[in-house]
Parts: structure tokens; C-alpha cells; sequence
């Protein structure tokens, strides 16, 4: 148990693979195979890709029903690598929906917005999240939150971990990063930007404003900030400078889901299993993990080889 | 086979200050027949199951009688509900637990399990750190597969 995933607003995915998607028209399926469930939300995925490259974690959280017992079940089946300790709400788990066209190259995503999280429960998890702190090295906080929760609460997990000398990543969307940071800076961020690109209050629109707002993160503490530009390059921001990384190759438009859970597990893996690398090699093989999942069905996450190979596809330039 | 090999890698646990109440609200949100109760640093101190509840709510002749209809006074377990509700579970809890290392035999689990009739046991690292728990139906699943 090296690495504890926080799944705060968890997920059943569905995924259905329909070629020339419109909306507006009756699809059916014609395949079993074109439609996927799988369990999901930010954290859970991340901990499936660490599991692919033999990283031991556990995934906790809030699950609620019945779609909360299917989404344990099927969990509990991927890896002996993955534990699990959820707290168990009455309310139903959402679902997310994905549908993926592979003839148009697009992905249409439908995700829930989740359970209303009473203080109780939140409280348990806090409990329980502490006791697991005492076996762990690093922490992953990503994803949404369910709709009465805010970003405080990534903010109080980071500190009770930092408090007690664990490293912490986070991914998630802008309008919790403002005030989880006001309480406590993760080690590694990475703003989730796929539904805006807002970074702390700011529309990203050029270059150098991606550039501002990673060097701003570093600022307030992050010791690396990566911000995802223009779909298929990344700005990375430490104490040390500012680089852009990207690749020369046509990326898979329809592959994307998961990229940036696969991203996240690399960086931790490599932080994990080389304490010493620079931050920019970190970013790197993570970029080289998101890399090798576009070349992936989706939700399948990218063997340790695979990512090496696409490690010499990977271009960084210093901008700073 | 191992016990690893079978084991729910559920490590749901509470700690022994955890009131009665709690304890028996996450047993029954999660469907748990029993949960661990662990120590700051995760090492299995306690086991709480349903027996161990129920032992401390119903009149201690209860288990001579052969119906609940010969208990002369049901207001004396609803009474005995109430008053353990708010205590720690640490007053009720079996300890020391059972608990069975990650890789021991299945044969020697089962063994367990029929000696002192248990529905479920933590499974322990070597440092005995939970890290799952193993319960009846995972032993007869392996026993019909003719993995045991």
C-alpha cells in the first residue's frame, strides 16, 4: 500500500463505441465488445494505471447504492495491487457516459454531477484516510467533488499529508485549486483544464498564459506545476524554469480519456521508483504515459515498456 | 493456495474509540458481517462482529434457550441497545483478534474458521498490518474450485 488514490465523487463508466455518432438519432450497438463499464473517477483510474505498472495502492472515498456495490465489485476484480476502503452513503454513485465515434475522432463525455456527501461520512473517510497515512508515501487527490463539497476539502487531505511527510499529487478542475491551496500546495499539480481553460480565476488563452499561470502555481508553494496546451503539448513550471513539452505525432483525438489519470500515475511511479529524478524527467515520463495511452483503447491503461518506447516521441523545450 | 490469493482486498477498519453505534452503521452500509479494529499505525488490535453486539445486548442465558419467546423481558435488550450505543467498541470487540498471515494455507484457515466459527478474519502482513479479510464463502469458493 505505497500510494493512497482519493476518489471523493467516484463514477460508474459507461463507454459506448459508436461509429458516426449524431445526436438527434437512434444508435444501436451492435457489439457487447462497443459497450464498457467500468469503475471510474479520477483517483480509481489512477490507481487501475499504477496497478498496470505494479504500483500498490489503495483507493478510498465515498460510494453510495447500488451503483456504489457494482462499481466495488468490478474494482475488486482488476488487480490483487489494488485495496479498497470506501465509505458506504445511501445516496447512488453517479454515472459517467462516454461515447466514443472512432470514424469522426470524437469523444462526447456525459458526467453526473454525484451524491450529496453528509459531514458524517466525510468525517469517517478523514478518519480512515489518517490511519492509512501511516503505511503510505504519496498521495493522489484528483478528480470532481460532489456538489456540497468544496476545494477545502482537497486542501485539509493535502495538509494531514504533508503534516505527515507524504508527497502529494492533485489533479482537478480550477474552482477547487484556489482554495485547497490557501490551506495547503500539493508537491505536484496539474490543473485539470479539459472543460475550461481557467487557471486560478484567469482564462488561458496564448502561450505566455499558460506560462503565468504555472509559474503562478509554483509561487504558492507546488514544487511543479504541469498545465495540459492545446490538446497535445504540456507547460511545466518548477522552481528551476519553464519548458514546454509536446510530440511531432498526430495524436488520437478518440484515445484521450484517461490520458491525464495515466499522465499522473507515471509521475507518481517515477517519483516513486526514483526518488532522485529531476521534476522535469517526472513530467516527462508522465507525458510519455499519456502518450501511450492515446495509442490505447479507451480506459486501457499503458504497460512500463510502452511508455518507454514513446519516451523518444517526446519533445521538451525551455521557454524560461 | 494462499490466503492472498483469495482474500478481499477491502481494508475497511475502525479504530477502538469508534462508538458501538458507528461500528454497526458502516457493518451494515457495507454489508459486513464483522470489521477490524486497528491501531494508528493500521496493526489489527480487535475484531467486532455481529456476535460480539449481540452478546453484549441480550441476557447472558439467552444462548440456553431455544426460542427468543422464552426471554421474560424484551424492554431489558432494548434497554441494553441503547446503553452500548455511544460506548467504544474496544468494551466489545474480540481481542486479541483472530487474524491470519497473507500467506498462510488455505487448509489452515478453514481450520480456523471451524474451530472458532467464525464468518470472516483479518488477513496480516508479517508486521500484522491489515491488509484484508478472508470470509467463509472465499474459502468454500476455493474449496470447490479444488484449490484448497
Amino acid at each position: 500500500m505505497k500510494v493512497i488514490t482519493v476518489t471523493l465523487n467516484p463514477a460508474l463508466d459507461r463507454e459506448f463505441v459508436i461509429e458516426d455518432f449524431h445526436i438527434n438519432e437512434l444508435h444501436r450497438v451492435a457489439h457487447y465488445r462497443d459497450i464498457m463499464m467500468s469503475p471510474g473517477g479520477k483517483g480509481i483510474n489512477v490507481s487501475i494505471a499504477l496497478a498496470k505498472l505494479g504500483v500498490q495502492s489503495i483507493a478510498i472515498g465515498i460510494l453510495g447504492g447500488y451503483v456504489g456495490r457494482v462499481l466495488l465489485a468490478e474494482l475488486s476484480k482488476l488487480s490483487p495491487l489494488i485495496s479498497t476502503s470506501f465509505v458506504h452513503i445511501d445516496q447512488e454513485t453517479r454515472e459517467n457516459i462516454s461515447i466514443i465515434d472512432p470514424r469522426n475522432h470524437t469523444l462526447t463525455e456525459i458526467n453526473s454531477p454525484g451524491p450529496v456527501v453528509e459531514k458524517h461520512a466525510l468525517d469517517l473517510l478523514l478518519k480512515r484516510y489518517e490511519i492509512f497515512l501511516s503505511r503510505a508515501e504519496m498521495v493522489v487527490l484528483s478528480g470532481s467533488l460532489p456538489p456540497n463539497l468544496h476545494g477545502d476539502v482537497y486542501g485539509v487531505l493535502a495538509k494531514t499529508a504533508k503534516q505527515r511527510g507524504k508527497q502529494v499529487f492533485m489533479e482537478v478542475a480550477d474552482q477547487y485549486i484556489k482554495l485547497a491551496l490557501q490551506i495547503q500546495a500539493p508537491d505536484i499539480i496539474k490543473p485539470d483544464v479539459r472543460e475550461k481553460s481557467v487557471v486560478l480565476g484567469k482564462e488561458l488563452a496564448t502561450l505566455d498564459d499558460y506560462v503565468q499561470a504555472a509559474i503562478e502555481l509554483v509561487k504558492m508553494g507546488c514544487k511543479m506545476a504541469v498545465i495540459s496546451y492545446q490538446i497535445k503539448s504540456d507547460i511545466v513550471a518548477t522552481t528551476d524554469g519553464v519548458w514546454l513539452i509536446t510530440t511531432p505525432l498526430d495524436i488520437e483525438i478518440s484515445n484521450l480519456l484517461g490520458a491525464g489519470d495515466a499522465y499522473m500515475a507515471a509521475m507518481v511511479y517515477k517519483k516513486f521508483s526514483s526518488p532522485n529524478s529531476d521534476l522535469l524527467e517526472v513530467a516527462k515520463f508522465g507525458y510519455a504515459a499519456a502518450l501511450a495511452k492515446t495509442k490505447k483503447l479507451p480506459k486501457q491503461m499503458p504497460e512500463y515498456d510502452e511508455i518507454v518506447g514513446c519516451l523518444q516521441d517526446c519533445q521538451v523545450e525551455k521557454l524560461r | 493456495m494462499r490466503v492472498y490469493d483469495i482474500m478481499v482486498r477491502d481494508v475497511t477498519a475502525v479504530t477502538k474509540d469508534e462508538t458501538v453505534g458507528n461500528v454497526l452503521k458502516i457493518m451494515s452500509s457495507q454489508l459486513l458481517a464483522g470489521i477490524p479494529v486497528v491501531s494508528e499505525d493500521m496493526r489489527v488490535i480487535g475484531f467486532a462482529s455481529e456476535n460480539d453486539i449481540i452478546k453484549a445486548v441480550v441476557p447472558s442465558y439467552f444462548s440456553l434457550l431455544q426460542s427468543t419467546s422464552f426471554i421474560p423481558d424484551m424492554n431489558q435488550f432494548l434497554r441494553n441497545a441503547i446503553l452500548i450505543k455511544d460506548k467504544p467498541i474496544s468494551e466489545y470487540m474480540t481481542h486479541p483478534p483472530i487474524v491470519v498471515n497473507e500467506n498462510a494455507m488455505l487448509v489452515h484457515v478453514a481450520d480456523i474458521m471451524i474451530r472458532h466459527n467464525t464468518k470472516a478474519i483479518p488477513v496480516v502482513d508479517d508486521q500484522g498490518r491489515l491488509v484484508g479479510v478472508v470470509n467463509r464463502t472465499n474459502i468454500l469458493k476455493a474449496a470447490m474450485e479444488g484449490a484448497l
